[in-house]
């Protein structure tokens, strides 16, 4: 009888994951301004690529995360002079972040799959 | 008098030694006239000068129909879904949250190389041939004689949507409280009439992945864009033959 609760659970948590679309993962954070959706993974940073901490905190970014959107220089622009993620995605670390955009923006689209929302921006 | 079937299965064949040689001339001119229409004046005309006057990749043009010949190119490469052009459009033209006059499609591919996933902007095609204008029994939607926009006439619309049905694009709603369809027309009402010389979605663009451009002028950015081999233009569902006037291109 447990048994069958538990399948029961299990296949409707499935069926749950499945209509809500991919999750946030652990670690992802998705930035909304100053345009809409744009993810970082610490997953492919610290797992995959074997970065450590200190790369990018504090320096780069503070801990807290979604601190930087805050600030006015968080653009494309500033990003081509070498300061937050442009600091290794200047094409030669990392590819540069002049080119295969939508790697990282996911959009309105991504955001509203990540988060499971149909909000459609977030303004301050 | 009524003839039964019986009595034209009995009645004996003329033949046609006696027919006049007036009649045989009459009959000829006839069979001549019908061919003649459609050899010399619509069928024959039409297909020889198709792939002149009308816009497509692969089939470079020599002229445009049109001044000036709206159209626009999108940088699919530039798109990054933050969707301000769907929210000026909203904005500028009127449009409720359950329609849309453009929209942004995803594609994904999780086992791509390096990007794994792209934005597609798409909105009204302003095709050159448009199926939606032949289907609509009223003429409530009509391809504007000057400056080839597809335009809607909302008073004459009876909502039958067959117009929807017809667009190979997916690019009409029905607007509720207009009690008519809905669509782009590249803010004629809004902007381009009043003097303003791009749509709200190209100049709400951050990235200038749309370009509103004019295929009259050899000049124009996307006239010179489209009429170029070294980088691929292409249109959306070329298969359906309407010719469309919005290009696409990568990087």
């Amino acid at each position: 009888m447990n048994r069958t609760k538990l399948t029961i659970l299990a296949l409707a948590a499935l069926f749950v994951a499945g209509i809500t679309g991919q999750a946030l993962a652990e670690g992802d954070i998705i930035f909304t301004e100053p345009v809409m959706g744009v993810i970082f993974s610490h997953d492919v940073h610290v797992e995959e690529n074997g970065m450590d901490c200190e790369e990018c905190h504090d320096d780069l970014f503070e801990m807290e995360a979604l601190t930087a959107q805050q600030n006015d220089d968080f653009t494309m622009q500033s990003l081509s002079e070498g300061n937050y993620c442009g600091a290794c995605h200047d094409g030669d670390m990392a590819f540069d972040s002049d080119t295969r955009c939508a790697s990282c923006h996911i959009g309105v689209i991504g955001y509203q799959k990540a988060t499971g929302t149909a909000e459609r921006s977030t303004h301050h | 008098m009524k003839i039964t079937k019986s009595q034209i299965e009995a009645s004996k064949n003329e033949g046609t030694d006696n027919i006049s040689s007036e009649e045989r001339r009459h009959f000829l001119k006839m069979g001549l006239a019908v061919t003649g229409v459609f050899a010399g004046g619509t069928i024959l005309s039409a297909v020889s000068t198709v792939n002149k006057t009308y816009a497509c990749t692969g089939d470079f043009v020599e002229h445009y129909p049109y001044k000036p010949h709206y159209s626009m190119l999108i940088n699919i490469s530039n798109c990054i879904d933050c969707e301000r052009c769907k929210k000026a459009c909203a904005e500028t033209n009127d449009v409720p949250s359950y329609g849309f006059r453009t929209t942004i499609l995803e594609r994904e591919m999780q086992h791509a190389i390096g990007q794994k996933r792209e934005f597609i902007p798409v909105l009204c095609n302003h095709c050159n041939l448009p199926q939606c204008t032949r289907v609509c029994p009223t003429k409530a939607t009509y391809k504007n004689k000057e400056n080839g926009i597809v335009m809607m006439d909302t008073s004459k619309c009876i909502g039958c949507l067959s117009c929807q049905m017809g667009c190979p694009y997916n690019a009409r709603y029905f607007h509720e409280e207009k009690v008519a369809v809905d669509k782009c027309n590249f803010c004629f009402d809004t902007r381009l009439s009043k003097g303003k010389k791009k749509t709200a979605c190209a100049d709400a663009c951050p990235t200038g992945a749309r370009t509103f451009g004019d295929m009259s002028d050899p000049g124009n950015f996307v006239y010179q864009q489209v009429h170029q081999l070294e980088k691929p233009v292409w249109v959306l569902r070329e298969s359906a033959g309407t010719k469309p006037n919005v290009f696409y291109t990568k990087a």
